[in-house]
């Protein structure tokens, strides 16, 4: 067992989020952490997908780890 | 007349005599070879049919109670049907040693996969524990309870893989799937009382 914790991006058992209009990070952060401020979280698991943390869209799959 | 019988008599007891001694090397050889057979198929017996091994065990036994009793005859019939039971015993634990070594096979094939997924379920809720460890106010699906479940559950986890990993370490796969299936239900309990399933 790994004291690190590996990639999101090759952990089949990561969570998935679907992005639907109106989505921002700090929502999906709220929704699945319970604190917007944690969108970090979401973007750094995100990053090759992900550019911007202010432009994600519709029908992006994000990991939600 | 009289002494003609006796002579009779005499004679016949000598045809007998002759007659038991002359079986009593074939009835030695006969359990001799028994036990020789048994002896072969003993250890996998042992494994995989011990209750039938304790009855060709008693066969010979009888064989030998006879065989010191003088009773050659009654050894030499019982002789076939103690080969026979040898035969068996052989053929039972032979067919059960290659049941074993299919359902190790599966096993070792099954663990190949869960020693992949397992780390991945532990490293997932990791995760997601040490993520909402920091945040400031949980989802609403998630209580502090859950969340204090699921890191005492975590270390569990930890632990009853390590015990998995051990069991495969020294060849039981068998084991070793059985401990890894009941960690991989716990993880997917905690999973759900983290909301990371829906």
């Amino acid at each position: 067992m790994a004291d690190e914790t590996p990639p999101a991006a090759n952990n089949p058992y990561t969570q998935t989020h679907v992005v639907v209009a109106g989505d921002t990070l700090s929502k999906i952060a709220q929704k699945y952490y319970g604190d917007p401020s944690l969108y970090t979280q979401i973007f750094e698991a995100n990053r090759d997908v992900l550019k911007d943390p202010n432009k994600i869209f519709p029908g992006q799959t994000l990991k939600i780890p | 007349m009289k002494k003609q019988f006796v002579w009779l008599l005499a004679a016949m007891m000598a045809v007998l005599i002759v007659g038991c001694a002359s079986q009593k090397g074939p009835a030695e050889q006969a359990i001799a070879g028994a036990e020789t057979a048994l002896a072969a198929v003993r250890d996998q017996a042992q494994k995989y049919v011990p209750d039938q091994l304790q009855a060709v065990d008693a066969q010979i036994a009888s064989a030998k109670d006879a065989f010191a009793k003088g009773d050659y005859k009654g050894v030499l019939a019982a002789g076939p049907g103690i080969m026979t039971a040898i035969s068996g015993l052989k053929d039972a634990a032979s067919a059960k040693a290659a049941d074993a070594d299919a359902a190790l096979s599966k096993a070792k094939d099954a663990w190949s996969s869960v020693s992949t997924d397992v780390p991945k379920m532990v490293d997932a809720i990791q995760s997601r524990v040490d993520i909402l460890s920091k945040s400031h106010h949980l989802p609403p699906n998630v209580t502090k309870d859950s969340l204090g479940a699921a890191k005492s559950g975590l270390d569990s986890l930890k632990s009853m893989w390590s015990d998995a990993s051990s069991a495969a370490s020294s060849g039981d796969y068998t084991g070793a799937m059985a401990k890894a299936q009941a960690v991989k239900d716990k993880a997917a309990d905690i999973m759900k009382s983290l909301g990371m399933t829906s």
